[in-house]
């Protein structure tokens, strides 16, 4: 599967994202890396990820829209499509595989209950969600 | 109810006020009062903006206190003053709204909120919209009666231990009754915030006035940072405050601040403390 990010793209802003996370969780800088999990291995929570979004937007100056990772995982898959009653149907955990490829396979664990798929989330996805900020920026621009 | 929009409500009057983008307003303290603390100048800030905020989705949804980047503390607000408020609205929808604000006393800025940002929750769960939603129109026109604030009793702290210059904890019971509640929230009472803020200030305050450089003087907050509000503190519960000096020269003290409820961390910010004058 072709990346949407290449790991020279992902490594040009991983710093800045890996010191704001540190900033934003109050965690060592050294304890982020680009695979921990968030809120598995730092233990962020949901407000951190608030938080963590608008120090982003400062730090690139930058536009993130609230909700906008889980929305843009999910794509074009309509809601109803991508869970039910709460747990995210199999179109649905494709359609995480194929957008969070930074995850490794062994944590999408099913039955994944769809407010758990910021469990999922690590510095790279943040690093995607920073690169694919500005690549809206310079589209519209 | 009682203490409605008098107990914890901190406009008098929206002066100007562009949907979705800025505000002023006015709000006069009490003259009666014995003081008026920074932190409901920092919370009258605030609420201008969860006015503006909460007008532009029909009152739909309420922010509640979560982020604050940086409050400066530059001046007192006494009783008998009028605190002119203003905010900036940088970013406002359903989901949560991002500002600055400030507030001035005769012309002269007395507070400055950077970057705040508080997430949206569902309106009816804490509040009645409709009621909302005409008291906000009362505010832009003729405003509302001034003087209605009561002043607030901060909740009994007990010191636990404290290392002079260094280190404090101290257990802060909210009571399960108090004015407050009525506009904080009138469906859901939830301890305020910014009162939290207030007893974890006086608390760093007290550990500066014992460091050995400082003693016998007077000691201001001059700015918070770094606010981040984990969990609500529900009528009453405890929650242990607990101030560290992270660092100290002649001129300023910073401490971090967390309150502990339980084995859960329910805030953190850093303040720092200055001798006054």
């Amino acid at each position: 599967m072709q990346q949407e990010f290449s790991k020279e793209e992902i490594m040009a802003v991983y710093p800045k994202v890996a010191e704001t996370i540190a900033d934003a969780l109050g965690s060592e800088p050294e304890d982020v890396k680009l695979d921990v999990s968030l809120i598995e291995g730092l233990q962020a929570e949901s407000i951190d990820f608030l938080d963590l979004v608008f120090r982003l937007e400062r730090a690139f100056k930058i536009k993130i829209p609230r909700g906008k990772i889980v929305e843009d995982a999910r794509g074009d898959l309509p809601e109803s499509e991508f869970e039910e009653k709460g747990i995210v149907t199999e179109k649905g955990m494709a359609r995480l595989r194929e957008f969070l490829t930074e995850v490794p396979a062994e944590r999408f664990k099913t039955p994944m209950k769809a407010a758990e798929v910021p469990k999922l989330f690590t510095a790279e996805t943040f690093c995607k969600v920073v690169l694919r900020a500005q690549k809206a920026a310079a589209a519209s621009a | 109810m009682a203490g409605r929009y008098a107990a914890f409500t901190f406009c008098d009057r929206i002066t100007a006020y562009q949907p979705a983008k800025r505000a002023r307003g006015l709000f006069h303290v009490p003259a009666g009062l014995e003081s008026f603390p920074a932190c409901l100048v920092a919370e009258a800030t605030g609420q201008l903006a969860a006015w503006v905020s909460m007008a532009h989705i029909a009152f739909r949804g309420r922010p509640v206190a979560a982020l604050a980047a940086e409050t400066r503390f530059l001046g007192e607000a006494r009783p008998g003053d009028t605190l002119d408020l203003q905010v900036d609205i940088e970013q406002c929808d359903a989901e949560s709204v991002a500002y600055s604000g400030a507030a001035q006393v005769n012309g002269v800025q007395v507070l400055e909120l950077v970057d705040a940002v508080a997430p949206m929750l569902a309106q009816d769960e804490y509040d009645a919209p409709e009621d909302l939603d005409a008291f906000f129109r009362r505010l832009l026109g003729e405003g509302a009666t001034p003087d209605r604030f009561p002043g607030v009793v901060p909740p009994p702290m007990d010191v636990l231990d404290l290392d002079h210059g260094q280190a404090a904890r101290a257990s802060l019971a909210v009571p399960e009754q108090a004015p407050y509640f009525a506009d904080h929230f009138p469906r859901r009472p939830v301890f305020p915030a910014t009162l939290l803020l207030d007893s974890g200030i006086r608390l760093a305050a007290r550990v500066a006035e014992t460091h050995s450089g400082w003693q016998a003087r007077a000691v201001v907050p001059t700015r918070v940072t770094h606010v981040k509000m984990r969990d609500w503190i529900l009528p009453g519960q405890t929650v242990e405050l607990r101030v560290e000096q992270q660092a100290a020269s002649a001129e300023l003290m910073r401490f971090a601040l967390a309150a502990v409820r339980g084995d859960r961390t329910v805030a953190t910010a850093r303040v720092e403390i200055a001798p006054q004058g």
